[in-house]
């Protein structure tokens, strides 16, 4: 059975890699992100209540709304996981005591490998179709109207926002460089069907996506990233976004050499949780909202 | 023999200390528990009733933005609808509208109520910086202060501005 909301709320990290790296996007969306971890302390920073009634009333209202599976709570949260790579274990585990150090990546060289760049353009566009489709679960939109997500990003904040802050930096400019967006529009366009079959990413998610057939698949991949590529460049022209200037905020806490950029992208990769970490604060405010509402 | 008596002796020590490690290891049952128990699993009840109205039939009866509020609708789930309202690109308020079918007691706390909006009972829930009105003792409408500039008077005023009898006339 899947974890019940509160527990995956209340067992947020306060720190670690995962935590420690979206703190250095702090400077792309400063202020905009805390790190709101426990199922109460949520409910009291959403709602502004700190009266220990209403907080049971609206925990338990929004316990309810995620356990009922047609609601879509859960299959948001499913994609927020699967997404994230499941290498990541081999980092976090192995990282996992080392919390509040500098990390220093040469001792996990030999574990990781950087990802070819077919690779690690379906994985950026498929979690930004993960994105699309955990919206229209979470927020109830139908899942191919890739029109009102554009509507609501204008309208992105905190955890969503730095998840998308996130995708752009970790997934897009330190692993493909600074024309990533161009490049993931001519890749995607000349990709066939069986290039996306063979992706690990893809074929996590790959029944939640809509389109029907692996082409129909790559069409809705492909036409949905065009669709949020000019928010996405206004976002990295408008921020003077470059992967020097990312990778020199990550400095604060990785030590990166000059000859090891290469190696960036993946040990984020293999090290971090950040759309199954930001997804779960996430659906937790939007279940919290709701229930305070209804009750 | 001796060592046969140490061992007897030593046995309930041995067993005092294993009960005493596991209880104080094992955690303490979540406030949530019962809920969890009683909402997950095959048999649970729907948390949302099988006949709640569609929550983009509500999204006719909110009010539009007004000079610097901005309207952002942002959920629209069976049974309910939500909108944002920003200011200067900051949430203040929160507009809902919910249909209690499927949480009846939150029909059932306007009993208490002792004003009106037209003919509409209203409700403020000063712990959650929200007001209230139950439409056709079904829809709940609701704004809710997410900024301390959105004041009670600020609540019930976009409370008017909701299309309450259109509301009431909703088959």
């Amino acid at each position: 059975m899947s974890k019940a909301i509160f527990e995956l709320v209340d067992e947020l990290p306060t720190g670690g890699l995962t935590v420690m790296s979206l703190n250095a996007l702090d400077f792309v969306i400063p202020g905009q992100w805390q790190n709101i971890v426990g199922f109460d302390n949520t409910i009291k920073i959403v709602t502004g209540t700190d009266d220990p009634d209403y907080i049971q009333a609206i925990g338990e209202r929004a316990v309810a709304l995620y356990n009922d599976k047609g609601e879509g709570y859960q299959t948001a949260m499913w994609l927020y996981n699967t997404v994230d790579s499941g290498s990541r274990l081999l980092g976090a585990a192995a990282m996992a005591n080392k919390v509040g150090e500098s990390f220093s990546m040469l001792s996990f060289l030999g574990n990781i490998t950087p990802k070819a760049e077919t690779a690690q353009t379906i994985d950026l566009s498929v979690k930004l179709v993960a994105e699309i489709v955990a919206f229209c679960q979470i927020n109830g939109i139908p899942g191919d109207s890739v029109g009102d997500f554009l509507a609501a990003l204008g309208d992105y904040g905190g955890e969503s926002l730095m998840r998308m802050a996130a995708l752009i930096c970790f997934d897009g400019l330190i692993p493909l460089g600074p024309d990533f967006i161009g490049m993931v529009m001519d890749k995607m366009g000349g990709m066939g069907a069986n290039e996306l079959e063979g992706n690990q990413t893809f074929k996590g998610i790959k029944d939640q996506i809509p389109g029907g057939d692996t082409g129909g698949k790559l069409g809705f991949i492909t036409e949905s990233f065009g669709s949020v590529s000019g928010w996405m460049s206004d976002f990295v022209t408008s921020r003077g976004l470059t992967p020097e200037t990312v990778v020199g905020n990550l400095r604060n806490f990785v030590e990166i050499s000059d000859d090891k950029l290469d190696y960036l992208g993946a040990f984020l990769d293999v090290s971090t949780n950040y759309y199954e970490h930001t997804g779960a604060q996430t659906l937790a405010r939007r279940l919290i909202e709701r229930a305070a509402a209804e009750m | 023999m001796i060592v046969s008596n140490w061992r007897k002796a030593l046995m309930p020590i041995v067993l005092s200390v294993a009960l005493l490690f596991s209880a104080c290891s094992s955690k303490e049952p979540s406030k949530y528990a019962t809920t969890q128990k009683e909402t997950s699993g095959r048999s649970a009840p729907a948390a949302v009733a099988k006949n709640a109205e569609a929550g983009g039939d509500f999204n006719k009866f909110f009010p539009q933005g007004d000079a610097g509020f901005a309207r952002v609708f942002s959920q629209e789930k069976k049974g309910f609808a939500e909108a944002k309202l920003n200011k200067g690109g900051k949430n203040v308020a929160v507009l809902s509208i919910s249909d209690t079918i499927s949480l009846p007691a939150a029909a059932k706390k306007y009993e208490k109520s002792t004003s009106k909006i037209g003919s509409y009972p209203l409700l403020d829930e000063a712990p959650l910086k929200s007001t209230g009105v139950l439409v056709n003792n079904r829809y709940q409408v609701k704004v809710a202060s997410r900024d301390p500039s959105f004041t009670a008077t600020d609540r019930q005023a976009w409370l008017s501005k909701f299309n309450l009898d259109g509301l009431s006339k909703l088959k």
